[in-house]
């Protein structure tokens, strides 16, 4: 599915955090938003998912052509992966993962069986075979955030967002984690989208990467071009000073 | 060889924190705790179950046997049945609203929400006596249409609901605010509507919060006195409720009955006290 945003501002108090940003990303693509905190990244991220309205009046958000600017997080159903992972505490690891398909009205929801064994699929999927009846507090940075990808994942999203998804998590896993989202974006093909602050991160694993800075897109280009061609200072400085 | 031998011998001694107090003052300080509260607690608390059985368990049940006491019995469960409820919602609105919402006035409304602890609640009920009594501001328009709420049952609510709003509200808004709301936008992403998110969601992260702020609610609108002796008027067999009806026992020199019936509101008072201790474990486990 593909995200058409158009002329997107979005201001806190006297803080504008996004000015008139537009951003395509095509089906099937992987892109990062990159940019230092306070760029606007996650706003923008949130105000896709619904999380976040836009300033009433400033332009439009389309999710493949239909437009969903009024909608909300509910209707839009974008999955969402937070960097404190919010997973349900109270709720067994499975639960966690079955409560997309639980809070389905009764028509369109797939009965227990069915639930169930969807759970063990997405378990097997993020290799926490066995961890099912587990609690979230049982478990480690690494596998929380994997039990909230297969929870994003449960309900069988059009679009996957990822707000800084490995922010919390030590290096060793990062890694890790960074190479298995390469390989799970390769088989599924979800357009996806991800923040992040980590100029490897993004480059390693991203179609497209979407430089911000202070609520404006710097530039949009494949890693590659962005190494090669940045279009300003900024770019070219942010890149760099990360790089050393 | 001498190096075999030990230097620093294994001190006997349990090592000394630094914050910690030598025993004399320890002593003093818990003794003198402890001594208060006998003094201050326990010690009316026995008092009021020897006065009520001073004649023995037929006199303590004999209290009973009377009509104005199973009517101030019954009008008081009706009061707490009314508000506790009310106030459970209004509670979590509260705490709602000043939790998850940035608005001009919040501050206000915090300290709103904490009025009913540093008005006196005699000024609670006189409000509403001037607002809805004979010579009030609404009491002509209400005369004409016969709605009696001062020295009825409705005064007696609202005065109640207004000593009582703030428990719940006052306990869940930190508690919501600690915990923010990760966890109702990851469930909104995932599908669910708003009656889904608070019930699968908010409400057990905040229930053990949510049921010492009732507790706290019920004991409290169960026991209230000066709120409600302003409004109800002391009528006996229609406005006085267990509180007022024990002065009006005391009073009458009829002390076996009006200890008995306190001894019922003690009663509460401990069941209230070990409920809360209950849900105060749970809180912190959870």
């Amino acid at each position: 599915m593909s995200i058409h945003i158009h002329h997107i501002s979005k201001t806190f108090g006297s803080f504008n955090a996004l000015k008139n940003v537009d951003l395509e990303v095509g089906t099937g693509e992987l892109v990062a938003l990159l940019g230092p905190s306070g760029s606007g990244k996650t706003t923008l991220l949130r105000i896709i998912a619904g999380l976040e309205f836009a300033d009433a009046g400033t332009g439009s958000i389309e999710f493949h052509g239909i437009d969903v600017t009024n909608r909300s997080a509910y209707e839009r159903k974008a999955g969402f992966v937070f960097q404190n992972y919010a997973l349900f505490n109270h709720m067994t690891v499975a639960e966690n993962i079955a409560f997309g398909l639980r809070v389905m009205p009764r028509a369109t929801r797939p009965d227990r069986e069915d639930i169930d064994k969807a759970v063990t699929e997405l378990l097997r999927r993020i290799a926490l075979e066995g961890y099912g009846s587990r609690y979230p507090s049982q478990l480690s940075g690494g596998q929380k955030q994997r039990v909230a990808l297969a929870r994003a994942l449960a309900v069988g999203p059009q679009v996957l967002l990822l707000d800084e998804p490995f922010g919390a998590l030590d290096a060793k896993v990062r890694k890790t984690l960074r190479k298995w989202l390469r390989q799970f974006h390769n088989e599924t093909k979800v357009t996806t989208l991800f923040v992040t602050h980590d100029q490897d991160e993004a480059f390693e694993l991203a179609d497209r990467v979407v430089v911000l800075h202070e609520g404006d897109i710097q530039q949009i280009g494949s890693p590659q071009q962005l190494r090669e061609h940045p279009k300003n200072e900024f770019v070219a400085d942010f890149l760099d000073c990360v790089m050393i | 060889m001498a190096a075999i031998i030990d230097i620093h011998p294994k001190s006997t001694h349990r090592p000394r924190r630094a914050t910690s107090d030598s025993l004399l003052s320890r002593v003093l300080i818990i003794g003198a705790a402890v001594g208060f509260m006998s003094l201050m607690f326990v010690l009316p608390l026995i008092i009021i179950f020897q006065e009520a059985f001073r004649k023995g368990w037929e006199g303590f049940m004999e209290a009973f046997d009377d009509g104005a006491t199973m009517h101030a019995i019954w009008l008081t469960l009706k009061v707490a049945a009314i508000t506790v409820p009310l106030n459970t919602l209004f509670g979590l609105a509260a705490a709602w609203c000043v939790s998850r919402f940035q608005f001009r006035g919040k501050r206000f409304l915090t300290s709103l929400i904490e009025l009913p602890l540093w008005v006196s609640p005699v000024i609670a009920g006189m409000i509403y006596v001037l607002l809805f009594g004979a010579q009030g501001l609404f009491g002509p328009a209400l005369k004409e249409y016969g709605i009696k709420i001062i020295f009825a049952l409705p005064g007696i609510v609202l005065s109640t609901i207004f000593v009582t709003f703030t428990f719940v509200a006052r306990i869940l808004a930190p508690q919501m605010e600690a915990q923010g709301q990760a966890e109702e936008e990851a469930a909104m992403t995932l599908g669910a509507n708003g009656f889904q998110m608070f019930w699968r969601v908010t409400l057990p992260k905040i229930k053990w919060g949510l049921l010492y702020g009732i507790i706290l609610c019920n004991a409290r609108s169960m026991g209230e006195f000066g709120a409600v002796s302003v409004v109800s008027g002391h009528i006996r067999n229609k406005t006085n409720t267990v509180p007022l009806h024990i002065e009006v026992l005391y009073n009458e020199y009829q002390f076996v009955p009006a200890f008995a019936v306190a001894s019922v509101l003690a009663l509460l008072a401990l069941v209230t006290l070990i409920l809360k201790t209950l849900t105060t474990t749970q809180r912190g486990a959870a």
